[in-house]
């Protein structure tokens, strides 16, 4: 039973992990907490039922959504994040208020546009479960671990082998001596959310297909939990981040079984982030590079 | 002292900005003909308010919405109550218990409305309730389930079962029809859930069966994965699913996937087009406790069903059908008593019998104005709600037996 | 009709509260504190438990306030060893524990939240009215309290704080110390607002002090104007009215809000009355004219 318990926690965090790493991509560069990478989330998982609906085609369901996405990101960053960083004396909480309203507005414009009703992927896969000695694994978990790999592998390609990857990582060290190299430190910030929100999307789409059903409110424990996740695993730090998510994942599905907190699953990650702050100031995976 | 004038200044701005906005809408009131009277050209005005625009209860509040326009239209077209036409004075609380507040402050004074339908959950409907009272309007609430609702005074009716009926009413079926042993409880974690799943346990052992799992789950968390895992190891021979739709849908789902070929009984909150949307072919065999029979010949009902889904193009659900009955109850004491005297209308609603709705006879009110209806069971079968059974067994469906 | 007005104007006072003291944490000493509705549903819950057990509403008051500020000082001290960022974050969890602990525990009322008992005033049952008053006092008092903070060595800490901590440190300032009496003083005010809050409801529920709430506070401080007192009046003014004002347009609510918002932080991220922004500017033009100084000096 604690496998089948294991596996189910590492499909969830694998889930965790694909839907944070935006956040911590565009914290690594701007430095600042994007809660409206929930939205490319949400609107990832109903640009995504759109097309499904209109095309039936899953690839071109989740193209179309994380290239949409990621144009979103990028046109955001354009005209209201890098603005805002730019001026002098900016207090921390001041990117992060933008980044609610932005939030605000999305979900709101979701229900307004697409109705407050839940909607349906309906996406059938060819087997409806797999059973494995008294293990029972669902295919749409396999297409999370698989969808979760091959983003990381595509990630971890364009940061280490790319000329933008390496222009993304000396700018996320230090953007004003990047710069000052010569460095295109505004294509690597238009990558940050180019990839934050598309591979957001994707998580959103991928949730939708899980449990069959996406409503306004999809993106909303997403926005926070996330920020948690992000600061466990060092923020800026993706695959620290990938870490963090499987760890929560895991530490969910165990508390929430095997004791009995009061606390609902969804506020774990945060009970879990200031135990781990308490002792450990600097998180659980230390930042990748400290300014 | 700059300062404290500021402070000074912009209080009393407040307070003019105030009287100037609520100053307008109580001429638009008055000129519009408040109707303490009876005078047979003046509107009926109903007062409503509904969780519309915040996401998480946003379908229920359309949902509401659209049944209030609805039972509006429907009377209005028939000739209005007693010649006169009925207006619907609505708004949205947006779930905030502060805003329900101000909403019913609003209503009681500025509004001058004539009774009020509360379409929304149990917080703004628990807040609302005494400012009603104190005001001497009537209110009913017609799906809101929070033992404390009603005993804010005698003017506070509740059109739904409260927990104790509806979680009781599930288990006698769990023990008597199901022949349940073992029953897992999966439940929201809001007072929805929880009072069911008491009075549901409740009886169940007191009646032979014994609840080997009992898991509540925060409205926002969609996973249950791990939960129908750790039950798929406990040899249930049941499930009682005590949560709304989304939670419903993805219980039944997951029980199918993982393998757990048990009944599932879910209550009125899973009562939702959306439930069949989501679950699909898993939903079939899901029996619920509710309010509504999808199947009943009354001709009201049907009508209700046929005019919703012309109208919306949607299926009416629990939510709806009981905002729909809450206006048909208040319609029914108008008719009778006419506008004007609340005291009159309470009476009248107190002492209402065998009262058809489209969510079954309302049988009488207790004394402390709580709905006395019987439960229906439905399955839903290729892909629908139908009628399986009622609970009619005056010892449970009668809330002052708890 | 007063009973409406007076509902809106002590929903209003109380939130102006609120927004005064959050002011104090993230104007004045610049700490990011993402989760005040917290300390406001620790002043609430705690002023309800008290009145419910038999005490006077006007002890349970100061007792609220005490007990808040003590949780507000264990944030502070934790807040010492985490860097902002995690602080921003921190907060958020802790406001979205206490929410899970209101309800889930039984002593909070669950679920099923927590009625309280009207106080009574000189023999008379409160109503919206004195609620509005007395919360007006307390903001009148909070305001006193905040101009002469500001001209005491705390404020001045504050100040250096808030501007270079490592600069301020170097000079001796006692960080640290002044970083938790800012907590304290921010966290204690909110819980008053908090006791005087779920007495004028007559009903508490966790979802009352929801992240949500904390945003919507600290979007009236900044909408208003961070670092000064009367820019979070004017939020909470703004965004308290707002909502009736706009009754017809409460659909679109959370997207005004939203755009709001937006708009103000990205164009006016001192806030519509704070230190240099437009409409401040625009003030001392006017007044400039309507009172040219003689060359002497004007008064402030």
């Amino acid at each position: 039973m604690i496998t089948q318990q294991l596996i189910n926690g590492l499909m969830i965090g694998s889930l965790y992990a694909l839907t944070a790493l935006g956040a911590t991509l565009i914290y690594g560069i701007l430095r600042i907490l994007d809660i409206a990478n929930a939205a490319a989330y949400l609107i990832g998982a109903y640009v995504g039922w759109y097309i499904y609906l209109s095309t039936g085609n899953i690839i071109l369901t989740f193209l179309g959504a994380i290239l949409l996405a990621g144009g979103l990101g990028v046109l955001l960053q354009k005209t209201v994040y890098s603005p805002i960083l730019a001026k002098p004396q900016v207090i921390a909480i001041i990117p992060l208020v933008a980044s609610v309203g932005l939030f605000t507005i999305s979900n709101d414009l979701v229900r307004l546009i697409a109705g407050p009703g839940t909607k349906a992927y309906n996406f059938s896969f060819p087997v409806e479960s797999y059973r494995i000695g008294g293990l029972v694994i669902l295919p749409s978990w396999i297409l999370i671990f698989a969808l979760t790999a091959t983003l990381l592998l595509i990630l971890w390609f364009i940061l280490n082998k790319t000329k933008l990857g390496l222009a993304w990582r000396a700018t996320a060290q230090d953007s004003e001596i990047a710069k000052a190299v010569g460095v295109d430190t505004s294509s690597a910030m238009a990558l940050s959310y180019v990839l934050g929100y598309g591979f957001a999307a994707a998580a959103g789409i991928m949730v939708g297909i899980l449990y069959n059903s996406i409503t306004p409110a999809l993106g909303e424990v997403p926005s926070y939990k996330m920020l948690a996740i992000i600061v466990l695993g060092g923020l800026g730090n993706p695959f620290g981040t990938v870490i963090a998510g499987i760890f929560i994942g895991l530490t969910e599905v165990l508390a929430s079984v095997y004791t009995q907190i009061p606390i609902p699953k969804d506020a774990i990650a945060f009970v879990v982030l200031i135990i781990v702050l308490l002792i450990k100031p600097s998180g659980l995976i230390s930042q990748k590079n400290k300014t | 002292m700059k300062k404290l004038l500021g402070v000074l200044m912009t209080l009393s701005l407040l307070m003019s900005v105030t009287a100037c906005a609520s100053g307008g809408s109580a001429a638009g009131a008055a000129s519009s003909g408040g109707s303490s009277g009876g005078d047979s050209n003046t509107p009926i005005r109903i007062g409503f308010f509904t969780p519309e625009s915040a996401a998480a209860a946003a379908a229920d509040g359309q949902s509401a919405r659209q049944s209030a326009e609805l039972a509006v239209k429907i009377a209005n077209d028939a000739g209005g109550i007693n010649g006169r036409k009925v207006e619907l004075v609505a708004y949205d609380d947006g779930l905030d218990n502060t805003q329900a507040a101000n909403i019913a402050e609003k209503l009681s004074t500025a509004d001058k409305v004539d009774a009020v339908v509360s379409g929304s959950y149990s917080g703004p409907t628990r807040v609302a309730a005494p400012i009603f009272q104190d005001a001497g309007i009537v209110m009913v609430a017609a799906y809101a389930i929070h033992p404390d609702v009603v005993n804010a005074g005698d003017f506070i009716f509740s059109q739904s079962f409260p927990g104790s009926v509806q979680g009781t009413a599930g288990a006698k079926f769990a023990v008597e029809n199901l022949k349940a042993k073992k029953i897992a409880i999966i439940g929201v974690d809001l007072d929805f859930g929880k009072e069911l799943s008491k009075y549901f346990k409740s009886y169940a052992e007191a009646n032979g069966a014994k609840i080997v799992s009992e898991d509540y789950v925060a409205m926002s968390d969609n996973d249950f994965t791990s939960i129908i895992s750790k039950i798929k190891n406990l040899n249930v021979d049941m499930i009682y699913s005590a949560n709304y739709y989304a939670h419903a849908s993805e219980v039944v789902r997951q029980a199918a996937l993982q393998g757990l070929k048990v009944p599932v009984l879910g209550t009125e909150g899973a009562d939702s087009w959306q439930l069949l949307q989501t679950a699909g072919e898993y939903a079939n065999g899901l029996y619920i406790t509710t309010n509504m029979n999808r199947d009943d010949k009354l001709e009201s009902t049907q009508k209700y069903i046929e005019e919703y889904e012309a109208a919306y193009k949607m299926q009416p659900d629990m939510v709806g059908a009981s905002v729909y009955d809450a206006f048909q109850v208040l319609f029914a004491g108008f008719e009778s008593v006419g506008t004007g005297d609340s005291a009159a209308l309470r009476d009248y609603i107190s002492s209402m019998k065998d009262f058809e709705t489209v969510t079954g006879k309302l049988l009488y009110y207790t004394k402390s104005r709580s709905a006395v209806k019987t439960v229906q069971i439905q399955q839903v079968q290729e892909g629908a709600f139908h009628g399986f059974a009622v609970i009619d067994d005056s010892k449970i469906i009668d809330p002052t037996n708890y | 009709m007063t009973n409406y007005l007076f509902s809106i104007a002590s929903n209003v006072a109380i939130f102006s509260i609120l927004a005064l003291s959050l002011n104090i944490i993230t104007g004045y000493a610049g700490q990011a504190m993402m989760g005040h509705a917290a300390f406001f549903g620790i002043g609430a819950y705690s002023a309800a438990l008290l009145t419910n057990a038999g005490l006077n509403f006007w002890l349970a008051l100061p007792a609220c306030l005490i007990i808040a500020g003590i949780c507000g000082a264990i944030l502070g001290i934790a807040s010492l060893r985490v860097q902002n960022d995690f602080l921003a974050i921190t907060t958020i969890g802790l406001n979205f524990v206490m929410v899970a602990l209101f309800n889930n525990l039984e002593i909070f009322g669950g679920s099923l939240g927590l009625a309280t008992k009207k106080p009574y005033l000189f023999g008379q049952r409160m109503g919206n009215r004195e609620f509005f008053f007395l919360a007006v006092l307390v903001v009148i008092a909070v305001c006193f309290l905040i101009v002469k903070m500001r001209r005491s060595w705390f404020g001045i800490a504050l100040a250096a704080i808030n501007n270079d901590e490592k600069a301020a440190s170097s000079f001796g300032v006692n960080v640290s110390q002044y970083k938790i009496l800012s907590f304290i003083l921010g966290t204690a005010i909110a819980g008053l607002a908090g006791g005087i809050y779920s007495h004028r409801m007559g009903f508490i529920f966790s979802s009352d002090f929801a992240f949500v709430i904390s945003i919507q506070i600290l979007s009236m401080v900044v909408v208003g104007g961070l670092g000064t007192i009367r820019g979070p009046l004017m939020g909470a003014i703004l965004l308290g009215v707002a909502p009736e004002l706009l009754r017809s347009a409460s659909d679109y609510r959370n997207l005004l809000y939203g755009g709001l918002l937006v708009l103000m932080v990205r164009f006016m991220p001192e806030g519509l009355l704070g230190d240099g922004s437009p409409l401040m500017r625009a003030f001392a033009k006017i007044r400039v004219s309507l009172f040219p100084k003689k060359g002497g000096q004007s008064h402030g």
